[in-house]
């Protein structure tokens, strides 16, 4: 692995009696795409805060480009970008305003804040709008905007905090174009997403996190691979068949499971059992290739979280 | 405590988004002490007779200068303040920059100091066009210097308040039972000569009090050696006042 820009070891994190990150260790490489994934709560945000300073750390410690990270490391605020989670534009200001402000709390001024500025309209296709109010604009638009303003700094790490949460496809796409072409540039990004289909899209590496604690790490394509394997058999019947399917699948290395009204049946190489499957007639079967949604849910449990 | 030049930076975005208020603002400003001056001082002034040689508009005009100054400030770090990190996640959005948390508190701070000055130098403004009082380069200097320490004071005694305001309505006992009982009991409207012994203890620890007492004898062109006390009865809370709302904001804001 090249080199790496942030280790985290041992990190923990409680507010009063809960623990929300436990005792993690990670390591992001420089130019990579890191995801952590999880469901809510599973303690994604809070360890992204602490990467980039704007939450004390419990206990552990968290290097970020050779410094240690904490609340007043303003050394590395200054090399990161953050899209938050929360669309926090301010009202008060225009487009061209929010990102001159912004440009000004990193010391960037004059004619250096206007090219950066105009540039970066450009890259998020919004310099048709630099004079409009923020209540003005789409929420894509904001979204936009907001990865306008975390590049303002020219960041050396980018860290997207659910960067298409709400959106619409066409919006999504986009910004995930524009994500990619940011990592191509040869910075390092680190995300945090319930998305699979977006951590697919994105990642290089991730992790998947639960209450606090990392249940995997890798890339997804193993991830899946390893967990899951090739192909997933979804059968919507009522559960008295179940004992009639698995029957008929005996001899073929498989795993399967009850959700609610369906039958999961996960398999290295489905062909043969779609083969059989397929012989017993079924009204509503479906043979998809394996996700990292099934990965998730299989780690992370189906029942609802709340 | 971590504060750096970067307070300035929080106070130029106030000064940009406040651009496109200013008009309404300065409207308003100017029309509430045009109106305590004149309904109080040329109106209810009409009835009362000479106060200590004068009429009732100069002894009226040093007090309200400096009320408006308290009030402003206040309002600003209670409404605009709690605006600004509630509704519109501002300081969310700060603090992930090289600005810390105390930066960006401060800067609201000077921010209200500010609007404080704009309304003290407006109701002067206008109490000198009414003939209420008459300045000179050195009252001026020292008027302008007791206004920002009274919004200094009032600035963060309501950064306080909004670091554990949970909504809007919260407010209401601040002002209602701090900063209005301030106004009347602090010499603005009237002597404290003739109350009773314990209203002009009660009055000592009202800072409003001491405001009053030191902006009222200069624009008399009175230098007691005694202002050096009321200076002091204002500096000392503002910079305690200060701190602990640097320090409870940031418990507020970061967690």
């Amino acid at each position: 692995m090249s080199d790496i820009i942030v280790k985290a070891e041992n990190l923990t994190k409680k507010f009063k009696n809960f623990t929300a990150v436990d005792s993690i260790s990670f390591e992001i490489a420089q130019g990579e795409c890191f995801g952590f994934l999880g469901p809510n709560g599973a303690g994604k945000t809070t360890t992204v805060k602490m990467i980039h300073c704007v939450s004390p750390i419990t206990s552990g410690v968290i290097m970020v480009d050779g410094l240690p990270s904490n609340i007043d490391n303003r050394a590395i605020k200054k090399m990161v970008g953050v899209i938050p989670q929360e669309t926090n534009l301010d009202v008060d200001l225009t487009v061209y305003e929010n990102l001159l402000v912004f440009a000004e709390f990193f010391d960037i001024k004059g004619v250096e804040a206007k090219k950066r500025i105009n540039e970066l309209l450009k890259f998020v296709e919004l310099d048709g709008k630099s004079k409009n109010k923020i209540d003005e604009l789409s929420t894509g638009m904001k979204r936009r905007l907001l990865i306008a303003r975390a590049l303002i700094n020219k960041p050396k790490i980018i860290i997207a905090d659910e960067p298409t949460t709400g959106l619409d496809p066409q919006a999504r796409h986009l910004i995930w174009q524009r994500l990619r072409q940011l990592k191509n540039s040869g910075v390092t990004m680190i995300l945090t997403t319930q998305y699979m289909e977006e951590a697919e899209q994105l990642c290089d590496r991730l992790m998947i996190m639960h209450k606090g604690k990392i249940l995997e790490e890798g890339i997804p394509v193993s991830l899946i691979e390893k967990e899951i394997g090739r192909d997933v058999i979804e059968i919507r019947i009522s559960e008295e068949k179940d004992k009639m399917i698995l029957d008929t699948l005996n001899g073929i290395n498989f795993e399967s499971e009850r959700v609610g009204d369906t039958l999961y049946i996960y398999c290295r190489d489905g062909s043969d059992a779609v083969k059989k499957i397929i012989n017993l007639n079924l009204p509503k079967v479906l043979h998809r290739p394996a996700s990292l949604e099934d990965v998730f849910l299989k780690l992370t449990g189906r029942s609802l979280i709340e | 405590m971590n504060l750096s030049y970067r307070i300035y930076y929080f106070w130029k975005r106030n000064l940009i988004s406040y651009k496109r208020f200013i008009v309404p603002t300065l409207l308003v400003s100017m029309g509430e002490p045009l109106f305590y001056l004149i309904t109080f001082g040329i109106g209810l002034g009409a009835y009362m007779g000479l106060f200590g040689g004068k009429a009732y508009i100069n002894y009226l005009a040093p007090g309200m200068i400096i009320t408006s100054v308290m009030l402003s400030s206040t309002f600003e770090c209670l409404y605009g303040s709690f605006v600004r990190m509630v509704h519109e996640k501002l300081y969310d959005s700060l603090i992930v920059t090289p600005m810390s948390a105390e930066d960006a508190v401060a800067g609201d701070i000077v921010w209200g100091i500010f609007r404080g000055m704009i309304s003290g130098v407006l109701m002067l403004v206008v109490a000198v066009f009414l003939g209420a009082i008459q300045i000179n380069i050195l009252n001026l200097v020292i008027l302008l210097a007791v206004m920002i320490l009274v919004g200094f004071l009032f600035g963060s005694l309501a950064m306080i308040i909004t670091s554990f305001a949970p909504n809007f309505d919260f407010f209401n006992y601040y002002t209602e039972l701090f900063i209005t009982p301030m106004f009347f009991f602090s010499g603005v409207f009237f002597p404290l000569d003739t109350m009773p012994a314990w209203v002009k203890t009660f009055a000592l620890f009202l800072p409003l009090t001491h405001g009053v007492v030191i902006v009222r004898s200069i624009l008399s062109n009175l230098y007691p050696v005694t202002l050096l006390y009321n200076l002091a009865a204002l500096i000392i809370p503002g910079v305690i006042f200060f701190s602990i709302a640097l320090k409870l904001m940031k418990r507020r804001l970061i967690k």
